[in-house]
């Protein structure tokens, strides 16, 4: 082979390697003007978990790039024609330490930076499920029932009660109070589903048989998807549902009169 | 050399086998079947069954290019059932233009600032953008000038171009296709690939009958019902609320189902109708067929269940004079027990027969040939709507196509021994009774077995 086509070859080589980290790196500056970014972040705990992904996506960019431009110097470096043959080695205790230590440190400072914000979304209920939270939150909300393949609210009577003549039950649409903490009790009556609220920075899966308890607390009003995130037959593509944010004026108005709306006496169909 | 040029072969072919729209089958028409075997004569004539379809292809078009066919009497009346957002009535015309207003928003901004070329073709709705492009190719610079048919400018016209979308016969078709082929079928008849893996079944629109309205004398459903289910969904089924589309998407799907069920009817008696020596009777005997289907469908309207007053509440006297409605055998109360059974879980004498095929007990069938449970009253779930109201139209009129009956009017037994019809206080009273089973099903319980002795005896 010539001296000019090796070189070329070379170049390429190292350039489709070097492709690779420059795309990546590339796509993710460019995310949040091209839109690829996260949603609008509106609730409370929303910014610790975004805190999280951008750290650990940090701490991911810098071994990718780190990684990545390691691989394109070796393509580069030893594929001169006079470089040496490879040599056979077996064995470093030196370089294993490392490569064990160094991630499994790296784990252990992920497990414990995350330990606050899991305990603040998953454990400390507001309605005093850990005791040295104040109690904020005397009773859900509304249960979320997911089934294949809608959700419905049902909201409790004047005295909180689930199985009143008087539940209020909503389909597709999800009321809830702005800049309140809400307390929802998830249930599912047929598969495992996910309640899934991209700018509540909020999943929680829903377990036939379980009331799991989940909390946000939305800081704008505003209408916002729900989906579900967990495969839950042929129809997950189309379960969905809106959530709606509402001033507390307005929420208080849109449960009285749904209330009342029970009560017709069917003039309005 | 050759193996480089197979890769790249093989390359090619997958790239080009990737379409981002894949090409559909176009849906055809599936004949009735079960309408077609129970006439012998139109059975044992493949000529016949074509003679149908074809007229109902003339009648209704087919599932590509859908429309009713217009008699001459209604062009000259200027009446056409093709245009469904001529029956819309002003609220409900509004609730279209804000919820259009919604989901064309980037369109209409893009308009009203002035700048056509920022709008985008909207993912849906093919109808309306043909129609925008031919208007935007006449339009002149100034969107500012006045548009000839109105008083208005230009630019109001483009706006109310997307803000009064309704869509056609044809764009719902296509619409109908994705959302609602794969359970109910290109025909309707709830035979979609889907369907037998549902309990209960999908619905088959083709007899014409629909469980839940709002409505009495097993009148064909209104608009407004057929959009009732769309929005809310039949609880406990497989068909969820269809809130995510757009009021106009909705109304679009009332009006397909509607002509699917026409069609299906239609279908129905025209079968029933054909005779070896006499065939269809002729074009003017399928027209009177047609015209008779579309004509039921119209009177719906006259038949909507309202209670005149305000709801009655649940006083112990009601629930009392309630259970004892419920536990009455047939000619002294309601007689709800024999299927729904003493304490409402479904399980009543009646609600099960000998199937005289196989010689077991089984569960009754509806209309459709599907087994169905009485509504386990316990649980408190109930499929369309837990208002009072809801369950006194249940109660009022049955459920069509199941062997729920109508209850208003039946003859009943007075604690004193006098006769009288069932009336409306008598629903009422049902209604609070049966509510009561649903909020506090073991209080109810251990009511009934002390109230159901001297019933128990009696058998």
């Amino acid at each position: 082979m010539s001296t000019l086509k090796t070189f070329l070859l070379r170049v390429a080589a190292s350039l489709l390697f070097l492709a690779v980290p420059v795309l990546g790196v590339w796509t993710f500056v460019t995310a949040e003007a091209n839109g690829w970014w996260f949603p609008l972040n509106v609730s409370s705990y929303g910014g610790e978990i975004d805190y999280l992904f951008d750290l650990i996506l940090w701490m991911v960019a810098i071994t990718f790039v780190l990684t990545e431009g390691a691989l394109v110097w070796l393509v580069w470096r030893f594929s001169r024609p006079d470089s040496s043959r490879a040599v056979f080695s077996h064995g470093s205790h030196k370089l294993e330490m490392i490569w064990t230590a160094v991630p499994a440190l790296l784990l252990v400072f992920i497990a414990f930076s995350q330990m606050e914000a899991w305990s603040k979304v998953k454990i400390a209920m507001p309605d005093g499920t850990r005791p040295d939270e104040p109690y904020t939150v005397e009773k859900p909300l509304a249960e979320v029932y997911a089934s294949q393949f809608d959700w419905r609210f049902r909201y409790p009577d004047a005295e909180g009660n689930f199985e009143g003549a008087d539940v209020v039950e909503s389909a597709y649409d999800f009321y809830v109070p702005v800049n309140t903490k809400v307390l929802v009790r998830l249930r599912s009556r047929d598969v495992l589903h996910s309640f899934f609220i991209p700018q509540f920075r909020l999943k929680q899966d829903a377990v036939p048989g379980m009331e799991i308890p989940v909390w946000f607390k939305a800081e704008e009003t505003g209408s916002y998807e729900l989906i579900c995130a967990e495969l839950c037959g042929w129809g997950h593509y189309k379960m969905a549902g809106k959530i709606h944010v509402l001033p507390e004026d307005e929420y208080e108005a849109w449960l009285a009169n749904a209330r009342t709306a029970l009560y017709s006496n069917g003039s309005e169909d | 050399m050759s193996r480089n040029l197979v890769t790249a072969g093989v390359a090619a072919a997958l790239f080009a086998g990737c379409s981002f729209e894949p090409e559909q089958p176009v849906l055809e028409h599936e004949p009735n079947a079960k309408a077609i075997a129970e006439n012998v004569d139109l059975a044992n004539s493949p000529t016949a069954q074509d003679q149908l379809a074809g007229a109902l292809e003339m009648l209704f078009g087919t599932p590509e290019h859908p429309g009713y066919m217009r008699l001459e009497s209604w062009i000259e009346e200027e009446y056409d059932p093709n245009q469904g957002s001529w029956n819309l009535s002003d609220e409900e015309f509004d609730a279209l233009k804000a919820s259009n207003r919604a989901a064309f928003a980037k369109q209409i901004a893009a308009i009203e600032a002035g700048d056509l070329d920022a709008v985008a073709r909207p993912r849906y709705a093919p109808d309306l953008w043909r129609r925008y492009e031919a208007l935007v190719a006449e339009a002149p610079d100034d969107l500012n000038a006045t548009y000839a048919d109105t008083e208005g400018t230009w630019r109001d016209e483009l706006v109310y171009l997307f803000e009064g979308y309704y869509p056609s016969l044809t764009a719902t078709a296509e619409f109908y296709r994705q959302q609602c082929n794969h359970c109910h079928g290109p025909s309707g008849g709830g035979d979609g690939s889907t369907a037998p893996y549902l309990n209960p079944r999908p619905r088959d629109y083709r007899p014409g009958i629909f469980k839940f309205t709002a409505l009495a004398n097993k009148a064909r459903p209104r608009h407004g019902d057929l959009m009732r289910i769309l929005e809310e969904g039949i609880y406990m089924t497989a068909m969820p609320s269809f809130r995510r589309f757009s009021d106009a998407q909705l109304h679009g799907l009332a009006d397909y189902v509607e002509l699917l069920a026409k069609r299906g009817e239609t279908e129905i008696l025209l079968a029933l109708d054909y005779a070896a020596d006499e065939g269809f009777g002729g074009l003017e005997k399928v027209q009177e067929t047609y015209e008779f289907v579309l004509d039921r469908w119209e009177k719906a309207a006259d038949n909507v269940i309202v209670y005149d007053g305000e709801v009655p509440a649940a006083t112990p006297e009601r629930l009392a004079a309630g259970q004892r409605l419920f536990l009455g055998a047939e000619g002294e109360g309601a007689n709800c027990v024999s299927c729904h059974g003493p304490t409402g879980i479904g399980d009543g004498p009646s609600a099960r027969e000998v199937d005289p095929e196989t010689g077991l007990e089984r569960y009754v069938k509806d209309e459709w040939g599907n087994e169905i449970r009485p509504r386990n009253l316990a649980r408190g779930i109930y499929r369309f709507g837990r208002r009072p109201i809801d369950l006194y139209r249940r109660i009022y009129a049955g459920i069509n196509g199941t062997p729920m009956p109508e209850h208003f009017g039946m003859q009943i037994i007075e604690a004193d021994g006098s006769k009288r019809a069932l009336d409306e206080d008598d629903i009422w009273n049902l209604v609070h009774y049966v509510r009561s089973l649903g909020e506090r099903p073991l209080e109810v319980a251990r009511h009934d077995t002390s109230g159901n002795e001297e019933h128990a005896e009696g058998h």
